[in-house]
């Protein structure tokens, strides 16, 4: 669940998405948002090699932020270029102050939400239809199709919360940043979709013919 | 999940799993967890819902993404300026600008047909709305023909008429043509008439006019100016036909006249009347009523002398009472005419002999630090009146608007609202779903 130091040695930090190999762990993480930092601040005054760092360390977190709430990886790919494009052209307007993460993920929020305004007007005025889900690629797609169907089922906002939280590893002043909720917000917010998604998992799957169409996937 | 009567709630647990708490906050937590099973075991689930999330594993991320970023950040590293965003456009964007495009030029060729349209509907007035018919003159039988010339225009654009007597076995007849639009007087005269009316115009040493004059004039002391105006008036000997003066409070004082001074006089009376003040727009026009005139004194001689006839008429002639009575009537209508006939020359003629002068002073308004004519109390009175009758005004004017407008209004909003309302739902119900 946590990367960072907790104050009981009982309750283990939990083990990360394995994929997500560039989150490093507690310790070397505070040097990593530093280190992030002053990346940035090395790429805004015109070294390149600070941007490929960057990019290395988050190019798989990025991916999979946009991977978890759209279900075609093409177009999750594509976001996450957009990202790293809209990154680079707003590097002079870097603030230090803010956390790079935070400013990535922003940009990343941002993108999305025009992502979805986009296909939800095609889909209204021209009828197309949302993308399906499309396993390739997936190690296992039934946890997968299984975690998005789960999902789907949550409040909007509570599912953006626990996704943050839960895999960006965002705190909760960030995810309030974020989102520009409440701090309070986040930490009920975040409670409930646990909470939820434990019933939800807990729950018997559902019985599917094979006549049957599938779920629409919803991230 | 959980009761809420622990000295610690679900979140605080959660927020010491997630490390969220502060030293001093976390230690209390963790202390009552330890000896409390019930948070101990949300706290497990916290964690095996975490622990089933972290199984939702995406994919490595292609090397595409990388190839591409790559590219851009060379791009940016050597063009400082904005690029165009390499997105892939689908198919949606391009049926819309394919939309856009073609209403653009849908609306272009709409406004060039509105444009063409209208210039050739313009250019198209044709001559047969404005009344123009000439006929030949053609002279009747006996009667003299009627140079061109002779069909006069009056100035200032009035119709001329002309009536041609053609004997007929009635006695009378008359066929008339006119020029330039406008009624068709019919007109019994007879040829000695036109012929006496052709002479008389012939010897006619100069045109008769009725002149006239509009003036306004701004001027510092109107009080001066009309002693001034009455003194110019005796000098030229005119009159003033009407005077009026206004003074109304907070208003300039201004007078309007309508004088009249001999034709000969005019020249002078206006320049001495231009002293009086600043002449603000002045305005000259003359009618000529030669012909007019000409008419009238012909036509007047003509009833005298049918008068006269049917008088020689009624003395010689002995006949049935009815022939007689016949006469009598036709008698006392020919003294009508030559009466109002006569009462017209002398119109005409003081026109002509008497020139009209149209005057207007105004008086230069200057703003006086007097008592108000009304009392303060009556002014606030006055004011609240009005403000509560502008706000009566309003509510009703709002109200006959809604009851106006408002079919109109429904129907557009049902044509308009309900497939609206129904693409707005749906458009939310996509975005829910994104």
């Amino acid at each position: 669940m946590d990367h960072r130091t907790t104050a009981d040695d009982t309750i283990p930090a939990t083990k990360a998405n394995s994929m997500d190999e560039s989150i490093p762990a507690v310790d070397r993480q505070s040097e990593a948002r530093e280190s992030d930092e002053q990346l940035m601040l090395a790429f805004a005054a015109g070294q390149t090699d600070a941007f490929t760092a960057l990019f290395v360390r988050y190019k798989q977190p990025l991916f999979g932020f946009f991977r978890r709430r759209l279900a075609d990886p093409a177009q999750a790919e594509e976001l996450a270029q957009e990202t790293f494009i809209a990154v680079l052209r707003s590097a002079a307007s870097y603030q230090p102050t803010a956390l790079f993460r935070t400013f990535l993920y922003a940009i990343a929020l941002k993108i999305l939400r025009a992502h979805r305004r986009k296909a939800a007007f095609r889909a209204t005025f021209f009828g197309e239809q949302p993308e399906g889900h499309d396993p390739a690629g997936h190690s296992d797609p039934v946890v997968d199709l299984f975690m998005r169907e789960a999902m789907a089922q949550l409040n909007k906002v509570d599912r953006e919360v626990l996704l943050l939280r839960e895999f960006e590893q965002l705190s909760y002043a960030e995810i309030a940043e974020l989102l520009e909720l409440p701090l309070n917000t986040v930490r009920s917010r975040l409670f409930r979709a646990r909470s939820a998604l434990h019933d939800l998992l807990l729950a018997p799957a559902p019985t599917r013919t094979p006549s049957a169409p599938a779920t629409e996937v919803r991230a | 999940m959980i009761a809420t009567t622990h000295p610690v709630s679900p979140e605080e647990v959660m927020a010491l799993a997630d490390g969220e708490l502060s030293s001093a906050e976390a230690a209390r937590v963790s202390a009552h967890i330890a000896g409390c099973a019930e948070c101990a075991s949300l706290a497990a689930q916290l964690r095996d819902t975490s622990e089933s999330l972290s199984r939702w594993i995406v994919p490595a991320v292609s090397a595409t993404l990388e190839e591409a970023v790559k590219v851009a950040a060379a791009k940016a590293a050597s063009d400082p300026s904005p690029a165009k965003s390499t997105q892939k456009v689908g198919p949606g964007i391009w049926k819309w600008n394919l939309w856009a495009t073609g209403g653009r030029r849908a609306i272009a060729a709409f406004a060039i047909l509105l444009v063409v349209g209208s210039t050739i509907w313009v250019l198209s007035d044709q001559p047969y709305k404005r009344q123009r018919m000439m006929t030949i003159v053609a002279p009747a039988p006996g009667e003299p023909a009627l140079p061109r010339q002779e069909s006069r225009d009056v100035a200032g654009g009035l119709a001329v008429m002309e009536a041609i007597q053609q004997p007929s076995p009635q006695g009378f007849a008359s066929r008339s043509f006119f020029n330039g639009g406008g009624a068709a007087l019919k007109d019994r005269r007879s040829p000695v008439v036109h012929e006496k009316l052709a002479s008389t115009v012939a010897s006619s040493p100069a045109p008769l006019i009725a002149r006239s004059v509009s003036l306004t004039i701004q001027v510092r002391d109107l009080g001066a100016s009309r002693a001034a105006l009455e003194a110019l008036l005796a000098r030229h000997r005119g009159y003033a036909a009407q005077l009026t003066v206004n003074t109304g409070e907070g208003l300039a004082r201004s007078l309007e006249s309508s004088l009249r001074v001999p034709d000969g006089e005019l020249a002078a009376a206006i320049a001495e009347m231009r002293g009086l003040g600043q002449v603000e727009v002045e305005t000259q026009s003359g009618e000529e009523v030669t012909q007019q005139h000409a008419d009238l004194v012909a036509r007047l001689e003509n009833s005298r002398e049918t008068e006269q006839r049917l008088r020689e008429l009624l003395a010689q002639r002995t006949g049935k009472i009815d022939e007689v009575l016949q006469v009598e009537e036709e008698i006392d209508r020919v003294r009508g005419e030559i009466e109002q006939m006569e009462a017209d020359q002398k119109v005409l003629e003081h026109r002509v002999d008497f020139a009209t002068i149209e005057l207007r002073m105004m008086e230069q308004y200057r703003e006086q630090l007097g008592p108000q004519s009304a009392s303060l109390p009556n002014q606030i009175r006055n004011a609240f009146v009005s403000g509560l009758r502008h706000g009566e005004n309003t509510l009703l004017g709002i109200l006959l608007f809604v009851e106006e407008a408002g079919p109109t209004l429904l129907i557009w909003l049902v044509i308009l609202g309900v497939p609206g309302f129904l693409a707005w739902r749906r458009y939310r119900r996509m975005r829910a779903k994104f």
